[in-house]
């Protein structure tokens, strides 16, 4: 048994070395005030919140992951039900082509999104040679372009999540249900839906902590109002060497992620 | 000045942030002189692939002096400013600072004053560089010139057919949606100031400045950050004018794009990039030599040729093609307008980050 566990230990040394050790430093230079110098001060942290352009792209940061995360539940569900409980043939094929844009980087896919998004883009061409559409739909660099951007990134997670806890129910308990009289929809409410909410509620954390992290795509995508708490994080390291603030700032979202996880995990207990 | 490229930007964690630090250092160890050998070893930090690393420049100066050169390569300013405070000193002959650095570096003594009669190439320097306030201390110069740009303004000359002489145009109606503005706080504070009749290295009224680029916000297609969005974006007329680099603009030019770049009447943004030679260094004649080679016309002219950016040695600019100089302005009348960047305190550039943050969330 011990043995058994010593293999773990590469992996809890990466953990540690490069993600724990990292995380204590950061947390100790956001109660700096000056770079690695400095002396012990809670001014980043108050600055945070004293200012009023922080708070509101906090609350605009909440609400675009929520979108993001509502529309890719309502996209994968489906998907995933299907997959599950309707197909038999070519899930592996599905599930293939759900991972497949794993395989490029997040910075290419937001800039393949330009090309389709933009005016006169390959979606515009397409919808114009349908006679969906006129002139321009002027999509790219709004927010609605940036939501597309991230839904698109992060609903395979939600997918897949949803899929495996459908595959764990027992298809004899539908078939139960079914010949005890109830009607599709009280066996989705009753059995299906609880039954997968473990599923629901990983993929919604797997897909609302990153998009309150995100910085890339709402840069790229979101044009003069792209920013958001990730691009302002970015700013202080990259633009003013700030490393205190953008340090606080990082674990104000931090505490923001915990809070959301702790909030996830009650949920799913009272259910 | 695109050399924080994006990419990388989005690839540094904030681990590798947080190790700078402690491994700046490592990488001096192996560039120290071997005890034993007579050639010496000159130590340059530069940022990668800019002109001094080139095989055949460092060939030649290899040939020419008998000694090698080793590059050390630096990704920001800061770091080149760490690696001076940590163990730089004594170890490191030759570093190219920019002004965001240069007077911390001068006062924290990490630099040798450098007498500039020992420099052959020193009086071709146009003068314009040679009184920037940045490079000197108490009377004794720190930093030689060596090659500079500007960030001004630069449109299609397909899509819009007036002649661009104004920094106005970027506030102007007509233009609304076809805007590419930059998103950097710098060139956002310092072209408003420009655009209010400030002085943009030291603006009086950040309120005006702050309106000022709320008023233009809504006339931009978008902000651009690195260079290869506005290639995109202009190559598929997104964005029909904005504010650009000289360098990149030219570098279009020459690939074909209908792009005219132009320094406004009222002024625009200028950078420079300076040799400097460490206190202590172990090769100090051979840094001086160095630091002459760059400055020299031979050098300045070749690299400029070959899409570098404008050279300080007007020797140099006057050997080059007109056609050249001119599209890329670095003729003397555009110099004479620009507003090279200046030193900012941490405070000021933190004011001016939040100001630029709050325009673009509002």
């Amino acid at each position: 048994m011990k043995r058994k566990i010593m293999l773990m230990s590469p992996a809890v040394f990466m953990l540690i070395a490069f993600g724990v050790v990292p995380l204590f430093i950061m947390f100790y230079f956001s109660f700096l005030s000056n770079g690695p110098h400095g002396s012990f001060t809670l001014q980043n942290y108050t600055d945070f919140f004293s200012k009023e352009l922080y708070l509101k792209l906090t609350a605009k940061t909440v609400q675009l992951s929520l979108s993001v995360t509502l529309i890719c539940l309502l996209v994968a569900y489906p998907m995933a039900y299907i997959m599950a409980k309707i197909i038999r043939k070519g899930k592996g094929l599905l599930l293939l082509l759900i991972i497949i844009p794993f395989w490029t980087s997040a910075l290419v896919r937001a800039y393949s999104w330009v090309n389709l998004l933009r005016d006169g883009g390959l979606l515009e061409i397409f919808l114009r040679n349908l006679n969906l559409i006129e002139g321009s739909l002027g999509l790219l660099f709004t927010q609605t372009a940036v939501i597309i951007g991230l839904v698109h990134i992060y609903f395979p997670y939600m997918v897949i999540t949803i899929f495996m806890s459908l595959e764990k129910l027992d298809d004899a308990i539908l078939d139960a249900a079914q010949s005890l009289g109830a009607t599709p929809f009280t066996t989705f409410r009753k059995i299906t839906l609880p039954l997968s909410k473990v599923g629901i509620l990983t993929g919604s954390i797997l897909v609302f902590i990153p998009c309150l992290g995100s910085f890339v795509e709402p840069r790229i995508l979101g044009g003069v109002n792209g920013s958001v708490i990730g691009t302002i994080i970015e700013d202080q390291f990259f633009e003013i060497y700030g490393w205190n603030f953008g340090a606080a700032i990082a674990f104000i979202l931090l505490a923001m992620v915990l809070a959301s996880m702790g909030l996830a995990a009650r949920f799913n207990k009272e259910g | 000045m695109n050399k924080k490229g994006f990419l990388r930007k989005a690839m540094v964690t904030l681990l590798a942030g947080i190790m700078a630090v402690g491994v700046a250092g490592c990488g001096l160890r192996s560039s120290q002189p071997e005890a034993g050998k007579e050639t010496k070893t000159l130590v340059v930090v530069n940022w990668k692939d800019y002109g001094s690393d080139k095989a055949e420049v460092v060939k030649q100066f290899e040939d020419k002096y008998q000694c090698k050169v080793v590059h050390i390569y630096m990704s920001s300013e800061e770091e080149l400013l760490t690696k001076l405070r940590t163990d730089g000193v004594g170890k490191i002959d030759v570093v190219l600072p920019n002004a965001s650095v240069l007077p911390v570096a001068e006062k924290e003594n990490l630099l040798a004053a450098i007498d500039t009669g020992k420099l052959e190439n020193y009086q071709y320097i146009a003068d314009k560089f040679k009184t920037l306030p940045e490079n000197s201390l108490d009377g004794k110069t720190y930093a030689i010139p060596w090659v500079w740009g500007s960030t001004a303004i630069a449109y299609n000359s397909n899509m819009i057919k007036e002649n661009v002489a104004s920094i106005h145009v970027l506030w102007d109606e007509k233009y609304k949606g076809q805007i590419g503005f930059r998103d950097d706080f710098n060139d956002a504070v310092m072209t408003a100031a420009i655009a209010l009749g400030q002085n943009p290295h030291k603006p009086s009224d950040l309120k005006a400045v702050k309106a000022k680029l709320l008023e233009q916000k809504p006339l931009n297609k978008t902000y651009w950050k690195t260079g290869d969005e506005w290639s995109k974006l202009f190559a598929n007329n997104q964005i029909a004018i904005g504010v650009m680099w000289s360098g990149q603009a030219a570098l279009m030019k020459k690939e074909g794009q209908p792009i005219t770049f132009v320094i406004p009447r009222e002024g625009a943004i200028g950078w420079v990039d300076n040799w400097a030679i460490v206190r202590n260094a172990p090769n100090e004649d051979l840094a001086y030599k160095f630091i002459d080679f760059m400055i020299s016309k031979e050098f300045q002219e070749n690299w400029a040729k070959s899409g570098g950016p404008a050279p300080v040695n007007s020797l140099a600019t006057a050997a080059l093609d007109p056609q050249l100089v001119k599209d890329n302005c670095m003729d003397e009348a555009s110099l004479n307008k620009l507003y090279f960047i200046s030193y900012q305190t941490d405070e000021v550039k933190k004011a001016w980050n939040e100001l630029w943050q709050e325009v673009k969330a509002q």
